[in-house]
């Protein structure tokens, strides 16, 4: 019994260990990121300088040689450095996770992301408003008025994300 | 023997189910299309999860199965809608094979179905283990869809030891195999700690590892619902260009008869008035 738990505990993280490395870690000393959405491929395995992930517990930068992490995000901007300089490539993206491995690679995974271009100002102003429309009317404590909160705090944050302020 | 007249409805009727058996065909093809763009950005969608918890395992070796915990919950995908050749069946018959193998190693196993025709089957195979169903599920599928069914399958319960999903892989157009991944759950603490070599974000594991854990599950449905909607349809096509040919077979033959009981009764009628003509004359 106990041989078979020390087994498991051992066999588990090496199975991992090999399978992240399977997964072709970078061979020019790049991060590797891989950014996918549901319904849309936006970076399978691609090299890039460096990622800054809107973590939960703070904004953090990820390059080659990272150590493992796991984090979860907070909706917020995401940048990605390219390689080749330049501006960063800036994702608004509504909250996912963020596993950074042992290899270099770094998955990135949330259920929608939009380039920050892509942001209306005024339709956020708007969609802010409804929602908290909504949550002062929903009933205290019920799904509703839940749902109505992250609305709210997702829209402030994508107008915090374009440089403004909503109340 | 049947009469001309029969015959010449049988004709008729083969006919439009040919019709209808080759436009669903098309019908198909064109679905498959969506479902397969679909599925090739599920995959890489999914491949974080993957790296959690490995390959799928194919379903072709029985004895694997009793490596199952006790307690698990399966959750077999299948399609709402019939026609689609044997994608039900296999999934059914697997549940059942996975069933019996936990049953005679004393398990115990509860099963939550996704699909009409899974569910039918599964009433029937292993009505005592069904927990609950669900069932006319909109399609295209989407994100929103595995989310939902996410939550139908935590709601059924978080005392399971592990979630086994069973589905249909989809390899290309003419071929499925049918395939089943185990996912443990994540312990924070213990022996079986999960992701030891990571650090956390924010420093609350558990809480993180609760929320990465449905999300996770979420993610490899979503990756399965795709996998098993891109099978159905190809398995319809499939079936459906067969069903076309057989009908056009049927109809050549059904044609060739209806040919023959006309040639017999015309022959008939000549012979009648041939041979009233030379008793007249005799």
């Amino acid at each position: 019994m106990f041989a078979a738990r020390l087994s498991s505990r051992v066999a588990r993280p090496m199975a991992q260990r090999l399978m992240s490395e399977a997964a072709a870690p970078a061979a020019s000393g790049n991060l590797v990121i891989n950014f996918n959405l549901p319904h849309e491929t936006i970076y399978d395995s691609k090299e890039v300088a460096s990622v800054i992930i809107p973590g939960l517990a703070g904004e953090y930068g990820v390059t080659a040689g990272h150590s493992a992490i796991v984090s979860q995000m907070k909706a917020g901007v995401l940048q990605i450095l390219h390689t080749d300089g330049g501006d960063a490539e800036k994702y608004f993206v509504p909250g996912g996770f963020a596993l950074s491995h042992e290899n270099s690679v770094t998955d990135i995974t949330c259920p929608e992301a939009v380039k920050l271009d892509d942001l209306d100002a005024a339709t956020i102003t708007s969609n802010f408003a409804d929602a908290k429309k909504e949550f002062d009317s929903a009933e205290e404590g019920s799904e509703a008025k839940a749902g109505a909160q992250i609305d709210m705090e997702v829209n402030r944050a994508m107008a915090f994300a374009l440089g403004t302020t909503i109340a | 023997m049947a009469t001309e007249k029969q015959l010449f409805q049988q004709i008729n009727s083969t006919k439009n189910i040919m019709k209808i058996t080759s436009s669903m065909k098309m019908v198909s093809a064109a679905k498959l299309k969506g479902d397969e763009n679909r599925l090739y950005a599920a995959r890489p969608f999914n491949k974080w999860a993957t790296t959690i918890t490995g390959p799928s395992t194919p379903m072709e070796n029985e004895v694997e199965f009793a490596n199952i915990p006790d307690n698990a919950l399966i959750v077999p995908l299948t399609s709402d809608k019939g026609l689609c050749g044997g994608i039900n069946s296999f999934i059914s018959r697997g549940v059942r094979t996975m069933c019996g193998v936990l049953d005679g190693s004393g398990k115990k196993s509860s099963v939550v179905v996704v699909g009409d025709k899974g569910r039918s089957q599964m009433r029937r195979m292993v009505g005592d283990k069904l927990v609950s169903a669900a069932t006319e599920v909109v399609t295209p599928y989407s994100f929103d869809l595995s989310a939902a069914i996410t939550a139908e399958v935590l709601a059924a319960g978080n005392d399971y030891s592990c979630i086994v999903i069973l589905h249909n892989k989809f390899v290309n157009s003419a071929t499925y195999i049918q395939e089943y991944k185990v996912l443990m759950p994540m312990a924070s603490t213990g022996d079986d700690e999960a992701m030891v070599e990571y650090e956390f974000e924010p420093d609350i594991k558990n809480e993180v590892l609760e929320d990465l854990g449905e999300y996770l599950l979420c993610s490899e449905l979503h990756h399965a619902l795709m996998e098993a909607a891109a099978s159905e349809q190809s398995a319809r096509m499939a079936a459906m260009e067969n069903a076309t040919k057989n009908a056009g077979e049927m109809v050549d033959k059904l044609t060739l008869q209806y040919n023959r009981a006309r040639q017999a009764r015309i022959t008939t009628e000549l012979i009648e008035i041939i041979s009233g003509a030379s008793a007249i004359e005799g």
